[in-house]
């Protein structure tokens, strides 16, 4: 694992870190040793049991007032890990602790003082007003009524939403639907708020809004872990962010410092049709070249070349990739998504 | 504890409100239960039929609604919850799902009872059937103690339908098994030994017989052991129910089965 230390971008929230003076003042969230493994079974006379490894041993440790992005590809684990440190799942060993509580024995005492909100359109009565889904989960979060009313009213305001509250949630865009979920994860004025995946099917423009009031709510002081597959989301707004592959973390640290995995480096990327696996190894086989990642567009892929020298893999590449139409050939500087495809290693 | 009756007041309302724009739910209360009257209707009001057939007849295919959407609906509401996504979240909420399904099990009740509008309507108006020897007061307990009965079979179920996707569809049967071993259109003495030693395990049976007994002049009126059966056994499904409720907070958070994925 790059386990890359450092301490939170945020000046504003200095305030929040432990002095030499002061007791130091539990993480956030703390995670260690957590493994989770779910049981499926396949088959449909001899059922066999199929065990797999969501979790395999995560340790973590989230100050107070930080914005913490954990990335990884799908089925990595992230949402395991929110589902856990929101007490909806069990881990199989290990332990976490959000705001100092054991998610697995201070559930009652741990869920009022969080929020939570997953990407998607689900999680809502799409037949019930918006303001009246914010009322009914209000009520759930046994929030005061004097508070709750207040509470909603300024929500509602602040996310933009105030004009089509009596709406059904149905008619609702996906961008509404889901500063929709942001208010509910915030009715209760959680300490710790988890998004997994919030800007998920949103456009740009609602994403961008969206990860402007996630970074504002860090701002006022709020703990937030947000997982994502967006490297340039993680880049924009995290003050720090983890690596997950294979429920393990693989690198930690600020952006900054996890664009350095990729230092010294160039990219190389070019567009063709139809690359046999023989040609990808050769590429994959060339010096300095660490990674090569094809991504299907359009009629075509689009391979990326993360090397330590540009102009030789160029070079080489009329070489191994004779007979083949070259389009769009470029080579680039890193950014924090090579480096994350860097840690993740070469997919096809 | 007022938050927590807040919250379960907070969940029979959202229960209604969702029931009375869905129009599944128009189905069961309305169509479902005007098809099993106008069914036993007809065969109960055959010549030679006497008052006490047609009192089946007329409260029969209310008890069925009555029943079907509090069943039915208790572990519809959660299939539903499920596939919206939000299962999930009213889990995380610190309230206890007990309260929170208390609520909507309420709320189902409260539609279920709208099935004796339909079918009465057709047992008076189609049929001319009447209940002769209605007696309010032993009606209205008996009323009240089979609503209590319901009520504790759906929180016991609903428990089974929130940790297994599939409890639904295996306990569909289940629904038409208490049509008749509770006697909802005809007396379950004519069902076979063993089937009435089930029915009297079940508290709905007990309720029944009350129901019918104060409306009609045959037969003994034993209220007070009926309605005590009836309450004994629901406060026993309770005690299950409660002992349930906190499986689901454990296994449901290891099988990961509150979620559809």
């Amino acid at each position: 694992m790059e386990r890359i230390h450092s301490h939170p971008a945020n000046p504003e929230r200095e305030y929040n870190q432990p002095s030499s003076m002061a007791a130091p003042i539990a993480p956030a969230i703390e995670l260690a040793g957590l493994r989770k493994k779910y049981v499926t079974r396949r088959g449909t006379f001899r059922r066999t049991k199929v065990e797999n490894l969501a979790l395999a041993g995560l340790d973590l440790a989230i100050q107070r007032g930080e914005l913490f992005g954990l990335l990884g590809p799908n089925g990595a684990g992230k949402t395991t890990a929110t589902k856990i440190l929101t007490t909806l799942l069990l881990p199989d060993s290990g332990t976490a602790r959000v705001l100092g509580l054991d998610v697995v024995k201070e559930t009652d005492a741990l869920r009022r003082r969080i929020g939570f909100v997953f990407g998607g359109e689900r999680g809502l009565y799409w037949r019930l007003s918006g303001i009246d889904n914010l009322r009914y989960f209000a009520d759930l979060y046994r929030i005061p009524p004097e508070i709750s009313r207040r509470r909603i009213g300024e929500l509602l305001e602040r996310l933009g939403l105030a004009d089509r509250k009596h709406d059904r949630v149905e008619l609702y865009s996906r961008g509404m639907k889901q500063r929709l979920h942001l208010a509910r994860g915030l009715l209760n004025d959680p300490e710790v708020l988890f998004l997994d995946e919030p800007t998920i099917g949103l456009d740009p423009v609602g994403a961008r809004e969206l990860r402007l009031m996630v970074r504002e709510l860090a701002n006022a002081g709020k703990t937030i872990f947000l997982t994502t597959h967006y490297m340039f989301e993680a880049d924009a707004i995290c003050d720090r962010i983890a690596v997950i592959k294979k429920g393990a973390i693989v690198a930690e640290g600020t952006p900054s410092s996890i664009k350095r995995v990729v230092e010294h480096q160039g990219v190389v990327e070019f567009e063709v049709v139809a690359i046999p696996a023989d040609r990808l190894a050769q590429l994959r086989g060339l010096p300095g070249v660490g990674s090569v990642a094809v991504a299907d567009h359009e009629l075509g892929q689009v391979v990326t070349v993360h090397c330590a020298r540009p102009a030789d893999v160029t070079t080489q590449l009329g070489v191994i990739l004779e007979g083949y139409a070259l389009q769009k050939v470029s080579s680039r500087e890193p950014t924090l998504e090579d480096a994350y495809i860097r840690l993740i290693g070469d997919s096809t | 504890m007022r938050s927590l009756a807040r919250a379960a007041f907070s969940s029979f309302r959202v229960s209604i409100r969702l029931r009375a724009v869905s129009p599944w739910a128009y189905l069961s209360w309305l169509l479902f239960p005007l098809l099993f009257a106008t069914v036993g209707l007809f065969v109960l009001s055959r010549p030679g039929a006497t008052a006490t057939h047609l009192t089946y007849g007329f409260l029969g295919g209310g008890l069925i609604g009555y029943w079907g959407f509090a069943y039915l609906d208790a572990g519809n509401g959660i299939q539903d919850e499920r596939w919206n996504g939000t299962l999930e979240q009213i889990f995380a909420a610190p309230t206890p799902l007990l309260v929170i399904l208390l609520g909507k099990i309420c709320g189902s009740l409260l539609f279920g009872i709208l099935s004796f509008v339909p079918t009465m309507a057709l047992a008076y108006f189609g049929f001319h059937a009447l209940l002769p020897h209605f007696d309010a007061a032993p009606f209205g307990i008996s009323f009240a103690v089979l609503t209590f009965s319901f009520m504790s079979i759906g929180l016991t179920l609903t428990p089974l339908f929130a940790l297994w996707r599939w409890a639904f569809s295996m306990l569909n049967g289940f629904e038409l098994g208490v049509y008749v071993l509770c006697g909802f259109m005809f007396p379950v003495t004519v069902l076979a030994p063993w089937a009435q030693g089930v029915s009297g395990l079940l508290a709905p049976t007990w309720a029944t017989r009350a129901l019918y007994a104060s409306t009609t002049a045959e037969g003994p009126h034993d209220f007070a052991l009926w309605w005590l059966a009836a309450i004994g056994l629901s406060v026993a499904y309770l005690v299950c129910a409660y002992f349930l409720y906190r499986l689901v907070d454990s296994r449901a958070r290891v099988s990961g089965e509150l979620a559809l994925a």
